[in-house]
């Protein structure tokens, strides 16, 4: 096996194949977004080579400022949240609640199965105001708030805080799983010798667990960064990137201007940001795990 | 190293899976069907455009095939259709049995393909059949800045001169000829029209009782019912601005009633700004409506179908909304308020000299343009049947009109069809909507800004400002 894996031919002829198919589905596109930045309309109609103009338009285009904001608001909201959350649901099954957590384990699982088009309904009926109350709005009638009572996804204010929360409810047991896994690893000896030395819980997790689980925590945040990065489902489910444009996405914009306004070359400049933004943010999030 | 490597080649996968992943996605608003048939529509007192531009002359050649007999010659020919409707629903209803009946009465040999198409998608799944040289002989499109890019493209059949090579030019509604005219600046049509729709408010008669309100003819009337019906507790106005467009509309009632019928087609030919005073006011007005609670709370979370629902059950009592509504209205398990209980009135007057009562805002539905390419005389021949008969078959089967003259009674239709039918013949001249001269990204902004400019978080002025940017960026 060792004389194989030496062999570079033997390593061509297995990875050629898979890289070749990589290449044609991935990486050409890619190169193909890069060639089209630099000219207008889309194909077939007013395709013309502009050269940098797409690239120029981008830091005067104000709704695209807007767009990056909402997706990065979007992303540290989320991101913190749902790994958040997950952490302290898997802490509250491991200290709190073993004997029902295979109930409860599944109760907070089962969101993250549910078709995002469904939750996205099941929300709005949730944020309902006009014609009747949804559930949260005549719940705050119920406890006597009713100067709470908004049209929650209805208002710029509210919206994107609105959307967050239905983000991070769905995903959030998803982490949970994850992290649950992570600190049945953890030996229970050492976190008894820590109780025996008198750490109460918050130094318990921050000088036993949070350290062993730092690996399972920065991976959590990546898969997190990369579903938020993307953000555009959830939010056409729910507001459609509305009111106005206070929940409207990167990848929301750059499917407008690509589809509905026939630029596909600006579209595709968004499209190189939004790539350049992936990569910035994970490479940003490895630095952590480096460090150590 | 090997970690950045692996980071870009993970980024570069999700960036690719967002290009192309996204292309087939739907961002339509919630009421994407019925947006698309009304946004297609026409204008007509706002074609100032069409004559100082002079017309837009069609690239491609316009030289029909002249009919070599005076008999359909029964060709043979497959048809390629494509549809934004199903063929059970719609316009693919009348479609389907029209081609069935030309295949059944007069050209045996006459096929068809009809494949359906996403009304979302249509534009997207055009461009790219133009940019193939594959447009199919018949597709469903929409009038307005769309048909233009492809009539200067010399891609479509001249209309008009088939139906005068085959002599069928009084087939259609003169009122629809000069609709779509217009709105694609032609001295000729290039598509067919699939509908003929007037819009305006319906209302709940028996909350306007309950209330003691009349009909208003002025819009100073107009605001004394709103104030009335608030003040009786019933919400006055359902508004779908959920949908953008059930909101924009509004705006564009009361803009064109103190500015005329043109005031859109001048912003967006530059001869006024957005920013104008006009444009403000009504903008302001808007504004206004929803502080004083005229259109409930949450304004931006209801949706046209919620809105229509809303006037059918007694919970608003004014809705606006086209003709294409009736279909609703005539539903016995939607409409509540029964068979007679829910009317309609044009948009009350502000000043008779600037745009009068029997001025109402019309449009077309989606078009039927047909493949330059393709053309041959068997297709000739169809549209000559097609133009022919869409009249009375859309009469029998929907008791719907088309923009064809139609010979059967309309006896059997219900009171609301019938309601609609009288007003579309009493309509003297048309405006158009809202977004009708915007090209895609001015109406983005347009729709957007709406619902910020409902709940206060965007000023009048702002918002018609962020209107006359996107057109300043776009030219």
């Amino acid at each position: 096996m060792k004389k194989v894996l030496e062999n570079k031919t033997a390593i061509a002829i297995f990875v050629l194949p898979a890289l070749v198919i990589y290449s044609v589905i991935v990486i050409l596109p890619v190169i193909w977004s890069l060639y089209y930045s630099f000219y207008s309309g889309s194909p077939g109609l007013k395709w013309e080579f502009i050269g940098f103009d797409n690239f120029l338009r981008l830091f005067g285009d104000s709704n695209f400022k807007a767009s990056l904001a909402v997706n990065l608001k979007y992303i540290s909201i989320v991101m913190l949240g749902q790994v958040g959350m997950g952490l302290l649901l898997a802490l509250m099954f491991y200290f709190w609640l073993k004997r029902f957590k295979n109930v409860i384990r599944t109760l907070v699982f089962f969101p993250v199965v549910l078709p995002t088009v469904a939750v996205g309904q099941l929300f709005q009926k949730i944020y309902e105001i006009q014609p009747n109350y949804g559930l949260l709005n005549s719940l705050l009638n119920a406890l006597g708030l009713t100067g709470l009572i908004q049209p929650w996804i209805g208002q710029a204010s509210t919206a994107l805080g609105s959307l967050c929360v239905m983000d991070i409810w769905v995903a959030m047991g998803f982490y949970a799983v994850i992290f649950y896994g992570a600190l049945l690893d953890i030996p229970g000896d050492v976190i008894e010798a820590a109780k025996i030395d008198g750490a109460g819980g918050l130094q318990l997790f921050r000088y036993i667990l949070a350290p062993l689980l730092r690996a399972m925590i920065i991976t959590c945040l990546i898969f997190s960064f990369s579903g938020t990065v993307k953000m555009f489902e959830s939010a056409t489910a729910l507001t459609n990137g509305g009111p106005g444009a206070a929940t409207r996405s990167l990848s929301m914009y750059m499917y407008n201007v690509s589809f509905t306004y026939n630029k596909v070359g600006y579209g595709s400049v968004v499209a190189l940001f939004i790539f350049m933004l992936c990569v910035l943010g994970s490479s940003i999030i490895r630095k952590f795990d480096i460090k150590e | 190293m090997k970690r950045k490597v692996l980071a870009g080649i993970l980024s570069a996968t999700m960036m690719t899976a967002l290009l192309t992943g996204c292309g087939n996605k739907q961002t339509s608003d919630a009421g994407g069907q019925t947006e698309a048939k009304t946004e297609s529509a026409v204008k007509t007192e706002s074609a100032a455009k069409t004559e100082s531009a002079g017309g837009t002359e069609a690239a491609g050649g316009t030289d029909s095939v002249k009919p070599s007999a005076a008999e359909d010659p029964k060709l043979t020919k497959n048809m390629k259709i494509l549809s934004i409707w199903a063929e059970d629903n719609d316009n693919g209803v009348l479609i389907k049995a029209l081609c069935e009946k030309y295949q059944k009465e007069v050209n045996p040999n006459f096929t068809w393909d009809y494949e359906v198409v996403s009304s979302d998608n249509l534009r997207q799944k055009v461009a790219t059949l133009v940019a193939s040289n594959d447009l199919p002989d018949m597709f469903v499109y929409e009038s307005g800045k769309p048909i233009v890019d492809l009539i200067e493209a010399g891609k479509l059949v001249n209309v008009s001169q088939v139906l005068k090579d085959f002599n069928c030019e009084d087939a259609l509604n003169p009122s629809a000829v000069s609709l779509l005219k217009s709105l694609s600046g032609t001295d000729d049509i290039y598509d067919l029209p699939l509908g003929m729709n007037v819009e305006g408010f319906w209302y709940n008669k028996a909350l306007f009782e309950q209330a003691g309100c009349q009909v208003p003819k002025t819009w100073d009337e107009f605001e004394a019912v709103l104030s009335k019906l608030k003040d009786a507790g019933i919400q006055p106005i359902a508004c779908g601005a959920a949908d953008k467009w059930g909101a924009t509309r509004l705006l564009n009632a009361y803009l064109v009633r103190i500015a005329g019928p043109d005031v859109m087609a001048k912003a967006d030919e530059g001869i006024s700004k957005y920013t104008d005073k006009d444009y403000v006011k009504a903008a302001q007005k808007m504004q206004d409506w929803a502080n004083a609670g005229y259109f409930g709370e949450g304004v931006n979370t209801v949706d046209m179908n919620t809105a229509g629902s809303m006037l059918m059950t007694g919970q608003a009592a004014i809705f606006y909304n086209g003709s294409w509504f009736t279909s609703n209205l005539n539903d016995a398990s939607q409409n509540l308020a029964g068979e007679d209980g829910i009317g309609f009135f044009n948009v009350p007057v502000v000043d008779p000299y600037v745009s009068d009562q029997n001025s109402y805002s019309m449009n077309c539905g989606n078009i039927l343009s047909f493949s330059q390419k393709n053309y041959d005389e068997a297709t000739g021949w169809f549209m000559k049947y097609f133009a022919e008969n869409m009249g009375d078959l859309a009469m029998e089967q929907q008791g719907s009109v088309k923009g064809y003259n139609y010979t059967v009674s309309a006896e059997g239709a219900s009171g609301y069809t019938k309601m609609v039918l009288d007003t579309i013949n009493n309509a003297e001249s048309a405006f158009t909507w809202f977004e009708a001269t915007m090209d895609n990204e001015v109406q983005n902004v347009a729709k957007d800004g709406i619902q910020t400019l409902l709940t206060g978080e965007l000023s009048a002025e702002d918002y018609m400002k962020s209107i006359q940017e996107a057109w300043d960026m776009s030219q």
